[in-house]
């Protein structure tokens, strides 16, 4: 769910590109020196880019009847940390604008600060939750994707109720509104994703053990000899 | 194939070698004529402009322009809905305004729409990002955004491959089956993502990549008649908006 193009006026459009700016700032930052200590990181991040993408045209099969995509940040934040996925996810969001009509340029900020902002953190804060409760992997992965999910969408119906007060009841009254209308499509794709990433990491943790444990996903096992 | 409609009508575009500077200089003037005028008569110049230029002169496939126009379509249309449904005393009711409302919000989306399509459909991401190196974005984000947008057609490709053999397969008969599928369909194509990042790396290092990805850039040199009739055209369909 990204705001179109044109949808929200300028003075709004603005001061969410200058909220999103600092952290995708961050994530450039990270990211320029990461790639000078490690020149091979490029080709890995910009696989992580693509992969995000990717992940947008895997559809999944919703229990009100329709499909919807995953946003996949989630997944992002717990594999590469959200000061990374500020910067990736802004990209993505920049490729979806240019290449699906998804999203827009002067919208851009309003959705990276949703999507590759607030999305990404509150994902990576249940991960480390979750985890530091002794919660275990999988329902750890299930809250970051899940509440990802949902934390995106809470902020874009937020956004579009700062922009569009109701007449009468205001910002609380728009707030109900855009929270309710986006729920019906959103809550159950939030589960959805979640349900994705705990299938996902059973995959991975048996296939790609060796790239979980280089990302500090997992521990090295010290049963098994890495190679 | 499973490339990207926007994507190929970019490359066979007629204005695919014109400069990415003039045509982000008259998309983004359009994006925000769009979103600063007044809606009449100012969407509907901006709209139209887009339109005609891309399927005129630029020779974008109109089956292409209008499926992709589509797309923001209903994200355009509820959110205009909400914004103009009234939550009173009285439960739900229409705002005082409503109609002049939407009508605002789905013209500015709208023309917006159009002036950022005219930019996707003419120009290719690869032409685009190193135009970004002008407005200072370091050269390591270049490179990721880069190898990212070369990417992502052989992950798409991969998709629906695996998902093609999925199917075949009964992998998507059921709501169960096709959670599971989707799970081991999102985990292919991560770690092929891993291991093609990690071949590339290989064979690059074999050729003594040091200083990153260097691609010799194409030469398209910016055209002083198509700048002078962007600012010229902007400016008339600014005059005509504000003074109508």
């Amino acid at each position: 769910m990204h705001i179109a193009e044109g949808f929200l006026p300028a003075p709004h459009a603005l001061g969410w590109t200058l909220a999103a700016a600092p952290f995708v700032v961050h994530g450039a930052r990270c990211v320029v020196k990461e790639v000078r200590e490690h020149p091979e990181s490029t080709l890995l991040l910009g696989a992580a880019g693509a992969f995000t993408f990717v992940l947008s045209a895997i559809k999944l099969p919703s229990v009100t009847g329709s499909s919807s995509h995953p946003t996949g940040t989630g997944l992002g934040a717990v594999l590469f940390r959200p000061p990374v996925m500020a910067l990736l996810g802004t990209i993505v969001l920049l490729f979806q604008a240019l290449l699906l009509a998804h999203g827009g340029l002067t919208t851009l900020g309003a959705n990276a600060f949703s999507m590759a902002v607030v999305g990404p953190w509150v994902g990576y804060g249940a991960y480390r939750l979750v985890t530091r409760l002794g919660g275990g992997l999988l329902p750890a992965v299930f809250a970051a994707m899940a509440l990802s999910d949902l934390a995106t969408y809470v902020t874009t119906a937020l956004q579009l109720a700062l922009a569009f007060p109701d007449a009468e009841s205001g910002f609380p009254g728009a707030a109900a509104k855009f929270l309710g209308v986006f729920a019906v499509t959103q809550v159950p794709l939030a589960i959805g994703e979640g349900l994705l990433g705990v299938l996902l990491f059973r995959v991975l943790t048996v296939n790609a053990r060796p790239e979980l444990v280089r990302l500090g996903v997992l521990r090295p096992d010290p049963e098994r000899a890495e190679p | 194939m499973t490339g990207l409609a926007v994507d190929d009508a970019a490359w066979a575009s007629a204005w695919r070698l014109r400069s990415p500077a003039d045509k982000l200089l008259l998309s983004v003037g359009l994006v925000l004529c769009a979103l600063l005028l007044p809606v009449w008569p100012g969407s509907l110049l901006v709209g139209l402009t887009a339109v005609v230029l891309a399927l005129g002169p630029a020779r974008v496939p109109a089956r292409t322009f209008g499926r992709a126009v589509r797309v923001p379509l209903a994200f355009i249309a509820l959110g205009a809905l909400t914004t103009v449904v009234e939550v009173g005393s009285g439960g739900l009711g229409w705002a005082p305004d409503a109609a002049a409302r939407a009508g605002g919000l789905v013209g500015h989306a709208v023309a917006g729409s159009a002036a950022v399509l005219l930019l996707a459909t003419t120009t290719p991401m690869s032409d685009l990002l190193p135009a970004l190196a002008r407005l200072r974005v370091p050269a390591a984000v270049i490179e990721v955004a880069s190898v990212t947008y070369r990417m992502l057609f052989v992950l798409l490709t991969s998709l629906s491959t695996i998902r093609e053999a999925q199917t075949a397969r009964m992998g998507h008969a059921g709501l169960r089956a096709s959670y599971r599928s989707s799970g081991m369909l999102a985990a292919a194509v991560l770690t092929r993502s891993w291991d093609r990042a990690r071949r590339l790396q290989d064979g690059l290092a074999g050729r003594g990549m040091e200083t990153g990805l260097r691609v010799l850039p194409e030469a398209l040199p910016s055209s002083s008649r198509f700048v002078a009739g962007t600012v010229a055209g902007l400016a008339a369909l600014a005059a005509v908006s504000v003074l109508a």
